[in-house]
């Protein structure tokens, strides 16, 4: 590795960031800033820092009922994260301990998981939500999510087990604990970054579900927030800042986590790509 | 085996079968066999009831629009997965060094991976907007534009509109993967070319080309597989058109089944979607499977 010229490389970096952060600067300047100054011929991409404010914000909650799809889209989502993350940790906990023919199987499924297009999985999912009733329901939504969540965080929780050493479970079992316990006291905080990782991984993915919640509910009461953006864009004029202001309060959560817990989850994802 | 009898592994595994089974295996049996129900109906309740045979795969194949929609995806998919590819690895190389601030700088650089679709969408319309846009502003002030381009709204441009939005999303997983798998090789290596007077380009072909090139393929084949399935950005932006200038399978099959009410149809191009995907990770698996052994 060369240490040379550390400042130059950072800088660098930090070109490459600034430009393929663009659309998302955007993104914020257009939410922030009077309309006037980004609908314009001319744009200006550094305003002064008086000019910004929250009217667009304030718009549009007073316009479109954004705490509605805010509210629709917290509840799927903490709904379809829990109920993936606890079925992918008893999994794969015993993909990890476990050897058995399931495991080849799994990496097949994981592998079909990856060939199924979402806007093909959403067909049969309608004609069977249609025969239960799930049809315009969360609950619909939160299982829809929640399966195509689980191969995938099955794969990550193996990968996160493989990496705590069986002998740790053996040492508390040998001081009583019996094997339940062991794995509740002992392996899963040990496993809790990979917990972390993976709930984040799964949120991430259902916070940005739009085909399903596009197709399984029609109801706009029901609607989660990508739902609701997509329906700014029918209208004749699109109000951009109001649009923006809404794609900048959906994207504000995925943007903390991911920042806090992306050394987490690059790790895992990457352990999980590359082991099959 | 800790002692315990493997019932237990299955035990545990048993919630993860159910999910698998109840809503990945049973939602592809009913793809299967709807593909084979022929006619439309409004009421998917009856799609049982509709005579069974070939002749959705028949009028798949025959039509115009089914090879159509393969040459887009054909497009998409490579004009997705090559400028995807070179910024991975450029901003792999980059972070695989060491200076001040990485750890953030890193985790800005990955950030478009997690943007939701539909957000890269919102953003990549209003960019691009015909009007308003900041690219055409861009453009015009730099003197390479002197009309308005509604890029999305343009046959000529709207697919390539998608690609790029479709490329800032993809381009993350190249990062981490290629990032992964420069880090695993040994340092002492870079020093004793260094110490050969081995030139940066020699250290990059012979060093780190060779301890990243499997990484690379099934990093690509992962993102292929992903760009094949990716519906979110197409289906916001365009809808498939202007003229079905983007309509890729995965928008097609979606229009097909839910625009004009078509199951049949729009499930024998599912199967054969995914017959092409699994064509694609067999062949691919192949050639990786040379390059490990």
């Amino acid at each position: 590795m060369t240490r040379s010229r550390p400042w130059l490389l950072a800088l660098a970096a930090l070109a490459i960031a600034a430009i393929v952060l663009f659309p998302v600067y955007w993104m914020l300047l257009t939410a922030l800033l009077p309309s006037e100054l980004t609908r314009s011929r001319a744009p200006v991409l550094l305003p002064r820092l008086s000019e910004v404010s929250f009217d667009a914000f304030a718009a549009v909650l007073a316009r479109k009922p954004v705490l509605t799809w805010l509210g629709n889209s917290i509840a799927v989502t903490l709904g379809a994260t829990v109920v993936s993350l606890t079925i992918a940790t008893l999994a794969g906990y015993s993909l990890s301990r476990f050897r058995s023919r399931a495991q080849q199987s799994a990496g097949f499924a994981l592998l079909l998981s990856k060939m199924l297009p979402a806007s093909l999985i959403v067909i049969p999912f309608f004609i069977g939500f249609s025969t239960f009733g799930l049809i315009n329901h969360r609950l619909g939504l939160v299982l829809a999510n929640a399966a195509v969540g689980v191969p995938f965080a099955t794969w990550l929780m193996k990968g996160f087990f493989d990496g705590i050493p069986r002998e740790i479970e053996l040492a508390a079992m040998l001081d009583g604990c019996n094997g339940a316990q062991a794995v509740w006291y002992v392996v899963l905080p040990l496993a809790r970054p990979g917990l972390a990782a993976c709930a984040t991984y799964l949120a991430i993915v259902t916070w940005s579900d739009f085909v399903f919640a596009r197709t399984l509910v029609s109801d706009p009461d029901l609607w989660m927030l990508t739902v609701g953006m997509q329906s700014f864009l029918g209208e004749y004029l699109v109000d951009w800042p109001s649009l923006m202001a809404v794609g900048t309060l959906s994207l504000a959560p995925v943007f903390v986590l991911f920042l806090l817990l992306e050394p987490f989850l690059v790790s895992g994802m990457t352990q999980g790509a590359l082991a099959n | 085996m800790i002692g315990r009898s493997r019932w237990v592994g299955y035990a545990l595994l048993s919630p993860a079968l159910v999910a698998v089974g109840f809503l990945i295996g049973y939602p592809l049996y009913l793809v299967i066999t709807t593909s084979f129900r022929q006619g439309k109906t409004l009421d998917v309740l009856r799609l049982s009831a509709l005579p069974a045979g070939l002749g959705n795969y028949r009028t798949v194949l025959g039509s115009e629009a089914t090879w159509h929609s393969v040459g887009v995806t054909l497009v998409y998919l490579v004009g997705t997965i090559g400028p995807a590819f070179a910024i991975g690895l450029l901003t792999a190389l980059l972070l695989n060094r060491a200076f001040p601030g990485r750890r953030w700088l890193r985790s800005f650089i990955l950030l478009p991976w997690a943007v939701p679709g539909v957000i890269v969408s919102i953003v990549f319309l209003w960019l691009l907007d015909g009007s308003f846009g900041v690219v055409n502003a861009l453009l015009r002030q730099a003197g390479w534009l002197s009309t308005d381009l509604a890029w999305f709204a343009n046959d000529d441009t709207a697919l390539g509109a998608v690609i790029v939005a479709t490329v800032w999303k993809a381009y993350p997983f190249f990062t981490l993967t290629l990032l992964a798998a420069l880090q695993a090789i040994p340092a002492t290596l870079y020093e004793a070319a260094r110490v050969d007077g081995a030139t940066a380009w020699q250290r990059f072909r012979h060093i780190s080309w060779p301890g990243i090139r499997a990484a690379a393929v099934l990093a690509a084949i992962l993102n292929t597989l992903w760009a094949l399935r990716e519906f979110d950005i197409i289906y916001v932006t365009t809808g498939g058109g202007p003229d079905r200038a983007t309509e890729t399978l995965a928008v097609r099959i979606y229009q097909e089944a839910f625009a004009f009410f078509r199951m049949g149809t729009a499930s024998a191009l599912g199967v054969m979607t995914m017959v092409f995907a699994a064509l694609l990770a067999l062949a691919s698996m192949r050639t990786l499977r040379r390059e490990y052994f």
